[in-house]
């Protein structure tokens, strides 16, 4: 599953987090077990003055016990000569070794009963050294061999055996907790340095499958932009065959309905031909008009490129132009003049604009200046709104009764066409004449 | 004292018993020497002349040992037909050398001997000898036949005992009292051996290796109490069992005393394998079947009389009583003869050494033999 630059960014934050927390850890526990060493330390110190000043005790008390016997043995005060000394060291041993001694009931206790052995000790060793140097031989070997001296010396022996046994065990206590807290030390190092190493080894995963996704994306982006300019280019090709298909089509169909209207306005004025009745034949030379009016869009629609669209100037043009030489050819004599700004309208709207300005145009022509010449001129402009404004002016007699003249169909017609495309339809008098305004808004297209 | 004592009983030896001394004979092995196992398909010597059919026992107290001995000496003797004479010494080493001329007056054929004073006895056990009678002694020289304990075996069984108690019940750690006996200097390989099984237990720690002023209950009762003090937290305490009682006494007094603590001993006194049976702390004695190896001497000395080879010495092995084995025991002592007609058993009490008859009579031991030395 790929994964997101939100998720990039906050697994770093964690990491980050649990890596400052893991060396938090390191150093607070490395700090910890510092301050435990050092009282290990001082500890191990007192229990190990305890430890020497119990053997230097008892060794004190070996000497003395040497001399004494050496002197009692043979008599020979050489072997006196140690022994002040080594008194005064067991007895200094003890002083300090009261001092060191931990204080609790049971040592109370045992400082209370070694002191009275050391002290008998030493009387006993002074005793029988002070009969021996008075002469009194037998009463000092009787004092030896009463073995008193034997009996304190392993009691005093018991006791600080038994202080030595315990300082011995304290410092091997202490060792171990060092050992422990060493062992800790690395161990919470160890455990450290591995959850960094792994936070580290987390963040550079994530940083690098991220860049590595990222460039993939990127790579996929681009193969996908090649195969889509391939399949654009492509497409486009397809609709273009395709456009052209249908606008060959549309042409074709065009030209066929052009033909088509042409041959059916050919039948209207074949038949207006035979026809002797002036009235109807001038309604199917309207008729024609109209068919003809119609062809023409087609005309332009088959001719142009778009069928959508119509171009307004040409096709009006045309289709005044037919107009006003159909109308010379029904023997009127006004002149037409037409002024068209370039416009472009949908096909449907467009028809029904040609056939209403043909209507209009028609009606000028025939109704205008029925017995002299005039002008009919036609307009085709863009207004200021969005809108477009078809109009058909002339100087002839005018609209005196305000009503249609001939049959009216022509004025349903336009109504009909007007009111498909949404556009107004008004007549105004100008001057002596009319002018016919036809406002739309509809399919316009510049 | 004991030695005040002794050298009178040999003075009133030489002086009140002149006869004595102009009999003089061979003096034995008087330098150590190794003794083979006891051969017994040894052929047959000659049969004493002009000795009594009397197996006599010269005892030197009442104590319990010894009236194992008394009890084994009298079976023995009734079983091989002989006369059964005991006298008791009292502790008096002159009473005893007076109670031994008077067994040599009666031509006893046999004569077995718990010398109060081995220094003064020995002239008088030397007569015996001389007279052609068969003399076995418990321990000390001169004897045609020594009974003698291995001290460091002694020492080993109930060392051994205590270090595997450590080892399977106290996790192989503990903290040892020894109760020493320093007086009696050829008791020493018994301690030295109970420390050498303790060294096979690292986490066993002798916290007190120390003899009490007197060897006897009280004097356990009062060292325990120093010891209590220095170490008030003890696991295993052994010595000898009236020393080893006392501790008891003190650990009971002091609230230290719990049924995981090994307290052995060695002798076998009755107070300790009472203890053993009420299954407390005191876990084990360190017995010598008494009456198993008077009954071997006795038949013993019933063979010297038929003119058989029989052993020089003998050991009587030490056993370990626990509240397993000691109805057993029990039953053994109570019953020596079976266990004497029993190889298997037998070998399990006793360990004969050399070769000696009436004929080889001259070669009797006068040192003191042990088979643990080389």
């Amino acid at each position: 599953m790929p994964i997101s630059s939100r998720f990039v960014v906050g697994s770093s934050i964690v990491l980050l987090a649990i890596g400052f927390l893991t060396l938090l850890g390191i150093v607070g526990s490395t700090a910890w077990l510092g301050e435990k060493s050092n009282s290990y330390f001082e500890e191990s110190n007192r229990s190990r003055a305890l430890r020497v000043s119990a053997v230097e005790l008892r060794s004190a008390l070996q000497s003395a016990e040497s001399s004494q016997r050496g002197y009692l043995v043979g008599g020979n005060e050489i072997y006196l000569a140690p022994y002040d000394a080594a008194k005064a060291e067991a007895l200094a041993q003890f002083d300090r070794l009261k001092q060191l001694l931990p204080s609790s009931q049971q040592n109370a206790a045992v400082l209370d009963r070694l002191s009275k052995v050391v002290s008998e000790k030493v009387a006993e060793m002074d005793r029988t050294i002070a009969l021996k140097a008075d002469l009194q031989d037998s009463q000092a070997t009787a004092l030896f061999r009463s073995n008193r001296g034997k009996a304190l010396m392993d009691e005093a022996n018991l006791f600080l055996s038994s202080i030595i046994r315990q300082a011995d065990d304290r410092l091997e206590t202490l060792l171990n907790d060092q050992r422990q807290n060493a062992t800790l030390l690395r161990l919470a190092t160890i455990i450290g340095g591995l959850v960094i190493v792994l936070v580290v080894a987390g963040a550079t995963a994530t940083v690098f499958r991220y860049a590595w996704e990222v460039s993939r994306a990127r790579n996929e982006l681009n193969a996908l932009n090649l195969t889509l300019e391939d399949r654009v280019v492509r497409r486009t090709a397809q609709l273009a065959e395709a456009r052209d298909r249908a606008e060959l089509l549309v042409a074709e169909v065009n030209h066929r309905v052009a033909n088509s209207l042409s041959l059916v306005a050919s039948l209207v004025r074949l038949q207006s031909n035979l026809i002797t009745d002036q009235t109807s034949k001038e309604a199917l030379k309207e008729t024609e008009a109209r068919i003809l009016a119609v062809a023409s869009v087609h005309k332009r629609l088959y001719s142009g490129g778009d069928a959508r669209f119509v171009d307004l100037q040409e096709y009006l043009s045309s289709v005044l132009d037919n107009v006003e030489a159909s109308m010379r050819g029904q023997g009127h004599v006004a002149s037409l003049r037409y002024e068209l700004e370039p416009l472009k309208l949908k096909t449907d709207s467009s028809i029904n604009i040609g056939v209403i300005v043909t209507e209009w145009v028609t009606n000028a022509f025939k109704y205008a200046y029925p017995d002299k010449p005039g002008e009919v001129r036609v307009r085709l402009r863009r207004l200021a709104d969005g809108k477009a404004e078809l109009s058909v002016e002339d100087d002839g007699v005018g609209r005196a009764d305000g009503s249609a003249k001939g049959t009216g169909l022509g004025t349903r017609i336009v109504n009909a066409m007007a009111r498909s495309i949404g556009g107004d339809v008004e007549y105004v008098a100008a001057g002596s004449g009319t002018v016919a305004r036809l406002a739309f808004s509809a399919g316009l297209d510049g | 004292m004991l030695r005040r004592r002794s050298i009178l009983a040999v003075l009133a030896l030489l002086h009140g018993l002149p006869s004595l001394c102009a009999q003089q004979g061979p003096s034995g092995l008087t330098k150590p020497v190794v003794l083979p196992l006891f051969d017994p398909g040894k052929p047959r010597c000659s049969v004493p002349a002009d000795l009594g059919k009397v197996l006599a026992f010269a005892q030197d107290n009442e104590r319990k040992f010894m009236q194992g001995v008394a009890r084994g000496l009298e079976l023995a003797a009734k079983e091989r037909g002989l006369e059964y004479r005991r006298a008791q010494a009292a502790n008096d080493p002159t009473r005893m050398i007076e109670q031994m001329m008077g067994f040599l007056d009666g031509k006893v054929g046999a004569l077995v001997a718990s010398p109060v004073d081995p220094v003064s006895l020995a002239p008088a056990l030397q007569k015996v000898i001389w007279s052609g009678a068969y003399v076995g002694t418990v321990v000390p020289p001169p004897a045609t036949t020594i009974l003698n304990a291995p001290q460091y075996l002694t020492g080993k069984v109930l060392g051994d005992e205590a270090a595997q108690f450590i080892k399977t019940r106290l996790n192989g750690k503990a903290k040892v009292v020894l109760l020493t006996h320093d007086s009696l200097q050829f008791l020493a390989p018994r301690f030295t051996a109970i420390r050498d099984s303790l060294k096979s237990v690292p986490g066993a720690v002798i916290v007190a290796d120390i003899s009490p002023l007197t060897v006897d209950e009280a004097g356990g009762l009062s060292m325990m109490r120093t010891i209590l003090l220095a170490n008030p937290d003890v696991d295993v305490v052994l010595g000898a069992d009236t020393v080893v009682l006392g501790a008891l006494a003190a650990l009971r007094e002091a609230g230290k005393v719990r049924d995981s603590q090994f307290l052995g001993g060695i002798d076998g006194e009755p107070a300790a394998v009472e203890e053993i049976k009420r299954g407390g702390p005191y876990k084990t004695s360190v017995s010598l079947a008494s009456p198993v190896f008077a009954y071997a001497m006795g038949q013993h000395a019933a063979d010297w009389l038929e003119g058989k080879s029989i052993p020089q010495a003998m050991d009587i092995l030490p056993k370990a009583l626990t509240s397993q084995n000691l109805p057993q025991y029990e039953a053994d002592t109570a019953d020596p003869a079976s266990v004497y007609r029993d190889g298997k058993r037998r070998d399990e009490y006793l360990r004969m050494y050399g070769n000696i008859c009436y004929d080889t009579r001259e070669q009797y031991l006068n040192f003191p033999w042990s088979s643990e030395r080389r």
